[in-house]
């Protein structure tokens, strides 16, 4: 599984990115996670509201923090 | 004249990011398309709108929150200079529009949004102490606390 958290640095985005450690913590589902903080990188995906939560290349969720609960239920759906 | 490489970056003021896939250009440049006939579209939320905004003939608002559904609205022969507080999110819409099929050479990014505007004396409707108080920070600053509309 590939996870990626677009965002620009700001704390809504270090807090999706907090909280996708823990939900992988928490489930033991193996994954790669990046952080993507170039914007011409975060432009190639057409990202508008950060931060985004891709899941193996599939915008999950868009332009708010994704909390721990969720995320987990996204990596074991 | 356009500018195509560097980016405000909102992460850290003293550094910026090269990005080649949207024109930027500065206020005082911006002028200068206004005054040929170029529309802003400034995709900030409403609310910050509400407290200050631009004063140019020919304006547009589709915020940020609203792009992806209305971005149809804008028309792909005008020029559009899309703006926001500080330059960041408006290049994220001037980045989506181009990857739709708009035109890099007519769709530009205006750099460094509102503050730069607000410091340049350019004309604006509202109350500007907002962006004067902000001045040092800026949307999504590192270490900062979120402003209004932020990301």
């Amino acid at each position: 599984m590939n996870i990626k958290v677009l965002g620009p640095g700001c704390p809504k985005c270090k807090t999706t990115y907090n909280n996708v450690l823990e939900a992988l913590k928490q489930t033991g589902v193996e994954a790669q996670v990046e952080k993507i903080e170039d914007i011409e990188e975060m432009m190639k995906y057409n990202v508008l509201t950060t931060p985004v939560l891709m899941i193996d290349e599939v915008a999950r969720i868009k332009g708010r923090v994704a909390d721990v609960k969720e995320i987990k239920e996204l990596l074991t759906q | 004249m356009l500018k195509r490489s560097k980016n405000y970056s909102p992460n850290n003021h003293n550094m910026e990011h090269v990005q080649s896939l949207v024109n930027e250009i500065c206020p005082t440049t911006t002028q200068a398309w206004v005054k040929r006939g170029a529309i802003l579209v400034d995709v900030r939320e409403k609310e910050e709108v509400q407290l200050l905004a631009y004063d140019v003939p020919a304006i547009i608002h589709i915020p940020l929150s609203e792009f992806e559904i209305r971005y149809k609205e804008l028309a792909m022969d005008k020029e559009l200079v899309i703006v926001c507080r500080s330059g960041s999110r408006s290049l994220r819409a001037a980045g989506f529009l181009i990857n739709h099929g708009f035109d890099p050479v007519k769709v530009v990014n205006m750099k460094h949004g509102m503050i730069r505007w607000v410091q340049r004396g350019f004309p604006v409707k509202g109350d500007i102490s907002g962006i004067v108080d902000a001045n040092a920070g800026g949307c999504c600053n590192h270490g900062g606390e979120k402003k209004s509309g932020c990301c």
